[in-house]
């Protein structure tokens, strides 16, 4: 599994990563009311575009590069996302909790 | 949508035509380097680069509007008095010819990298690639006959209606963008996202074919943060400000 630890800074940081135009992990739970470093990971060769309606959130990845995207602080609940490049099988889901 | 309002502007207005295709080679050559330098970018600056290029595109496309559309606000005013000719002096053309190119080559430059990355994905794979270049065809079909359509829309209309619904159309786009400018630093971390004003999505959803719509016209966000919303203001500002000022400024020159 990769759900994210905790690095420097206050901000707290969490990993997701893409694999043959797969999310992982496909949900990935974080603490709401904080603002949260996520870290995407592309291990494919081909770009990808991580994309969220719910976030506010759109971003260009490119192959095997790694991307930093800050969200929230999220008020609880589930806020999906998706690869754009790659929607019918890129599909995951941000868990915000207290 | 820009690229055919403007279009019709110069049309409005009687500029040469030929600025469109400077803009546009401009443009495509742009969003070839941007593609072709992606990884370079999004690498530079610990990771921040795309965002604030982006944000520097679209801040030269929200600034050159604006500066297009004060310069819009004198002949709306006078649409029904004086021939535009008269009004203009030759010395603004180069200011303006500028602002029009500006405009639509960061637009192009902006959307069109996305594009390349996104059919770099499919190169190695032919048949998937066929596929995403019919579904890229199609769409910028669509997008082509919406632009034709309504650059013959705003050509036939009547000068004096053109351009104040150029002024707020134009001002609508810019506020849109400058909402975008946002997202890019709230995405980087520099400016904080805090909670959205409002969230329209029940009533029209960013992924429903309206939202989709609306966002490619008017930069449509169904749940806006404190943030964006300062900053659509910010941008609308300028235009709304440049109106009064002339409606005031006319009726003291009527008094008198
Ligand atoms: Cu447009």
């Amino acid at each position: 599994m990769w759900i994210g630890t905790a690095a420097h800074a206050e901000v707290p940081v969490f990993t997701l990563e893409i694999r043959d135009h797969l999310f992982y992990p496909s949900l990935l739970v974080i603490p709401a009311g904080t603002k949260v470093k996520l870290i995407v990971l592309n291990r494919d060769t081909t770009p990808e575009e991580f994309e969220s309606y719910e976030l506010n959130r759109e971003k260009v990845i490119m192959g095997g590069a790694k991307a930093t995207i800050f969200i929230g602080p999220l008020a609880p609940g589930d806020y999906p996302f998706f690869g754009e490049f790659n929607p019918k099988t890129a599909q995951g889901l941000i868990r915000a909790e207290d | 949508m820009i690229i055919s309002l403007l279009l019709a502007l110069s049309r409005q207005i009687s500029l040469n035509h030929r600025w469109i295709l400077v803009a546009m080679v401009i443009g495509i050559l742009g969003s070839w380097l941007l593609a072709y330098y992606a990884y370079a970018i999004a690498e530079a600056l610990e990771g921040v680069g795309q965002e604030l290029l982006n944000a520097t595109l679209y801040s030269a496309v929200i600034l050159s509007a604006i500066l297009l559309s004060l310069h819009v606000i004198p002949l709306s005013m006078s649409a029904s008095k004086r021939a535009f000719s008269e009004r203009r002096p030759n010395f603004f053309q180069p200011a303006l010819y500028s602002m029009l190119v500006i405009t639509v080559s960061c637009s192009v430059a902006r959307e069109g990298s996305e594009i390349w990355i996104y059919v770099s994905g499919f190169l190695y794979d032919p048949g998937a690639l066929q596929s995403a270049m019919i579904g890229g065809a199609i769409g910028a079909g669509i997008g082509m006959s919406l632009g034709a359509i309504a650059y013959y829309l705003f050509v036939f209309m009547p000068k004096k209606i053109f351009l104040p619904f150029f002024l707020v159309t134009v001002t609508l786009v810019v506020g849109g963008l400058s909402m975008q400018v946002a997202k890019q630093f709230m995405q980087i971390g520099w400016l904080e996202s805090a909670a959205p004003m409002w969230d329209s999505s029940f009533l029209v959803s960013e992924q429903s074919w309206l939202g989709e719509l609306l966002y490619a016209l008017l930069g449509y966000d169904a749940s806006p943060s404190m943030t964006q919303g300062a900053f659509y203001l910010a941008a609308i500002m300028p235009t709304i400000s440049g109106v009064l000022w002339h409606v005031l400024h006319r009726r003291e020159n009527n008094n008198d």
